[in-house]
């Protein structure tokens, strides 16, 4: 199994390249790092003079890093509650407790969270592209993934797109209210307080709720 | 400056430790005078909102860069943009306040109203309701009692048979010369046809739209088919909010591209005035052509199918080669609630009061023309052009004279081409040539001038042309299709 | 002349509120430089007469729309003594966020839980004394297409314009 020092590393080339569209990562700091030598071994990563490249599977394995670290940020912000100043160096630490399966199932209770906490994108799992596990117990779920009658407080808004997160604030859309889906299709209808709204796809995507029974 | 009463009403939430020093250090540097608290202005700055942004870089010079500056270093103490930060500060305040004050939440018991309404927003149950409300308000009431026995009554009963006989021998009396007998009870004459279309056709069936319409309006239904046409909508680049306007274009084009204007984004205004003006027909034409049409099925059955095919083809391509934001829908359901009587007789007047304004110079206006254009020999210039394109599309050279007079308003075109079948001039095929060319045609003089003052200058002109050449094109080609499948409508 | 202008989100009667303030003599124009139609109408209070404004709806004091701009411009650049913010007595925990940015821009407000049968009718009590003490401005419940606590309304407004206007 790898270190946590050289997924660090690996996730840390993989947001740089992937992510930033930046240059490959200048071997600098990492001349002799014994975990570089682990990564080159296992094929992930190759090395010239200046720079370190990512290579195809070390490219998969990255990316299944980078989403166990921001699903974890998710859980410790939506769940635990975890301040946003310490969540970093405790997300560190847990992401590499969630192992694949065990983050599918972190990913599933989430709601299957498009973003972390910062708005980054959080790469999706299988589990994502099926969402058919409708057994296990959802706790936070995007509104689009709620049944009508559902019911629950408005956990977070997505915060990829301001301009879409403004109108649903304007409507009263924000954390922390309580909420019901009343209506899916064609249009999703909710009710906050003693109002209902319409939204399109689009806007119910990007409000998760926290479940209430 | 701010008034005497402003220390007695400011009342402020605090916010958390980083946030509140950043906005004591910006309230520092705001030294202009900006008629609100510099701590709502802090807020707004953090927020980045757009026209406050511009109004404090014209009046704070040189410090605002270090207000941005500070801005920006806020935002780096959050994960979450500050807008949100802030107003999930204030909606805890707003929820403190309002568990003090309401005793009691209000139970969540479905009330009938309630019931009625999950009726109304059922994709399945919704369709038939939207068609029974059509069938009934529109076709109808507007259609048949208001195009209808109302037209009729006033038309033939007041008008031509008392009215305009009256009047006439008064005039031609009262007045020797022919000039002006002609420009006031003539053929085309001010009194004879402007007065009498205004008020004989045009006058019932707008009155008997816009009261259907207020009471559909106050019950809450539009909200409810937004939110239903929403997603089809969006296949023709608008939302569910555009169904608004569309609606009212049944009413009168001009005032529903006036209402254009709330829809949020330009992309959205630009293809409903394009649909308005293309492929609604407003209800004054609507009657004549339902009236035109009446007696044969399947005419009316090939008109109202090209003008969807139309409406949607246009919609489609629009939103295709439209730039800009696609358009996002949300929208407030109202409840339910009953009509009031006196809500809709003062809308269906106020509304009917603008139309008048606007419309009946208008009439007059246009009977003049119609007259100057026919001394000096202008109009039958213009009526002989024309008369090549309607050639064009299978129709006799006298259509010409309808379509000129669609300019001034389409329903006057409308009700000329009633005059030529009245005198046994169309076939079927030509009348529903006719029909499908002159809803298309150019909209009619008020909502050209209502499309250059809404979309501009270049935008308007352009829409015209392209609906100009548009609308031949269309009579054209299905005129080639009934001649060349032989079929007779 | 001193203006008052009457604000709110959508939906919450405004309009009609402005109705029986104005009696019918409304003007509509367009608001200058945009196509949003603002009304205007005189209304006399105690001895003086004042501007009134019926503004388009807004949710929040970050616009959104064309519309909800020329309301907040209203405000800032009409300066007019006293704001009559409108809400729907039963949604009161939802709009009680634009009354405290209003509040919080220091703009002198009066509170208008309209529609206040609905609120009671779904059996929610609201405690308007205790709600002036919290917000420490005037609050008036109305219904405002019966008329029901206008008169009130009148009197609350004739206080406030006395003391600031």
């Amino acid at each position: 199994m790898l270190s946590e020092h050289a997924e660090e590393i690996l996730e840390a080339l993989w947001i740089q390249i992937e992510e930033q569209g930046k240059k490959p990562m200048d071997v600098g700091a990492f001349r002799d790092d014994p975990a570089i030598e682990e990564l080159i071994k296992l094929g992930f990563i190759r090395r010239d003079d200046a720079h370190i490249h990512l290579l195809e599977a070390g490219r998969l394995h990255a990316l299944a890093c980078v989403r166990r670290h921001r699903l974890a940020e998710r859980l410790l912000t939506d769940l635990l509650d975890i301040r946003e100043n310490v969540m970093d160096t405790v997300s560190c630490k847990f992401e590499h407790l969630l192992h694949e399966g065990l983050e599918d199932k972190v990913c599933i209770i989430l709601g299957h969270p498009k973003t972390c906490p910062h708005g980054k994108k959080i790469p999706p799992g299988k589990c994502c592209l099926e969402k058919r596990d409708k057994k296990l117990l959802k706790i936070i779920s995007s509104l689009t993934d709620l049944e009508t009658k559902e019911k629950g407080q408005i956990a977070y808004l997505e915060t990829k797109n301001a301009s879409q997160m403004q109108k649903l604030i304007s409507i009263g859309a924000i954390p922390g209210v309580p909420i019901v889906l009343v209506q899916k299709f064609p249009s999703y209808v909710f009710k906050i307080g003693h109002s209902q709204f319409a939204i399109d796809k689009e806007l119910a995507s990007s409000i998760y709720v926290r479940l209430t029974k | 400056m701010l008034k005497d009463s402003a220390k007695h009403f400011c009342r402020s939430i605090s916010y958390d430790d980083p946030l509140e020093v950043c906005i004591s250090k910006i309230q520092g540097l705001l030294l202009s005078d900006y008629r609100m608290s510099k701590r709502a202005l802090a807020l707004l700055l953090l927020q980045e909102d757009k026209e406050i942004v511009d109004t404090v870089r014209d009046k704070e010079g040189e410090r605002f860069d270090k207000i941005m500056g500070i801005v920006q270093e806020t935002k780096t103490h959050y994960l979450r943009p500050l807008t949100y930060i802030i107003s999930l500060r204030r909606q805890k305040e707003a929820s403190r306040i309002a568990k003090l004050t309401v005793g009691f939440p209000g139970q969540q018991k479905l009330s009938i109203k309630e019931k009625l309404s999950k009726i109304l927003m059922d994709p399945i149950i919704g369709g038939p309701i939207l068609l029974a409300i059509l069938y009934y308000g529109l076709y109808k009431f507007v259609g048949n009692f208001g195009a209808g026995v109302l037209v009729d009554f006033l038309e033939d009963k007041v008008f031509i048979a008392r009215l305009n006989p009256l009047v006439t021998s008064l005039i031609n009396k009262a007045i020797p010369y022919k000039l002006l007998q002609d420009l006031l009870v003539g053929e085309y004459g001010i009194i004879t046809l402007g007065v009498r279309y205004a008020f004989a056709i045009i006058l019932p069936i707008v009155t008997t739209f816009f009261f259907a319409f207020a009471i559909v309006e106050d019950t809450g239904y539009l909200p409810r088919l937004a939110m239903l046409v929403d997603q089809l909508f969006k296949k023709i680049g608008l939302s569910g909010r555009a169904v608004i306007p569309l609606v009212l274009g049944f009413g009168c084009d001009t005032m529903a591209t006036m209402v254009t204007r709330t829809l949020p984004t330009k992309r959205e205004r630009i293809i409903a005035t394009l649909l308005l003006a293309l492929a609604i027909p407003c209800s004054a034409q609507m009657g004549v052509i339902l009236g035109l049409l009446s007696d044969n099925g399947i005419g009316l059955g090939v008109w109202l199918g090209v003008i969807i095919a139309v409406f949607i083809l246009v919609g489609l391509l629009a939103s295709k080669i439209m730039p800009g934001e696609l358009p996002s829908f949300y929208m407030e359901i109202p409840p339910l609630r009953i009509p009031q009587v006196s809500n809709v007789v003062r809308k269906t007047a106020s509304r009917l009061s603008w139309y008048f304004k606007e419309v009946f110079p208008l009439f007059i206006f246009a009977s003049v023309i119609i007259w100057i254009g026919q001394i000096t020999g202008v109009f039958s210039l213009v009526v002989k052009i024309l008369q090549y394109p309607i050639r064009w599309i299978g129709l006799p050279d006298k259509a010409a004279v309808a379509f000129l007079f669609g300019f001034f308003r389409r329903d006057y075109g409308a009700a000329g081409l009633y005059d030529l079948k009245k005198a046994g001039l169309l076939s079927g095929n030509q009348l529903v040539v006719a029909c499908i060319t002159l809803t298309l045609f150019l909209p009619c003089i008020a909502q050209l001038l209502m499309n250059i003052k809404e979309r501009g200058l270049r935008l308007g002109i352009a829409m015209s042309l392209f609906i100009l050449f548009f609308s031949f094109t269309v009579g054209y080609s299905v005129n080639l299709v009934l001649t060349l499948f032989n079929i007779r409508l | 002349m001193q203006k008052i202008a009457v604000v709110g989100s959508p939906n919450v009667g405004k309009s009609v509120i402005f109705n029986n303030l104005t009696g019918t003599y409304a003007t509509v124009s367009n608001y200058p430089g945009t196509t949003v139609e603002v009304s205007r109408g005189k209304s006399k209070i105690g001895n003086k007469e004042f501007e009134i404004i019926d503004t388009p709806g807004i949710y929040s004091f970050l616009p959104l729309s064309e519309e909800e701009r020329v309301t907040r411009r209203i405000l800032m650049q009409e300066n007019p003594c006293l704001i009559l913010h409108v809400v729907d007595a039963k949604n009161l925990e939802r709009m009680l966020s634009l009354t405290l940015q209003l509040l919080e821009a220091s703009l002198p407000v009066i509170l208008i839980l309209n529609i206040i049968d609905e609120a009671r009718a779904l059996g929610m009590k609201i405690d308007t004394a205790r709600l002036e003490k919290e917000l420490n401005i005037p609050v008036v419940a109305t219904v405002s297409i019966t008329g029901e606590g206008m008169d009130i309304l009148r009197g609350r407004i004739e206080e406030h314009v006395k003391r600031f206007c």
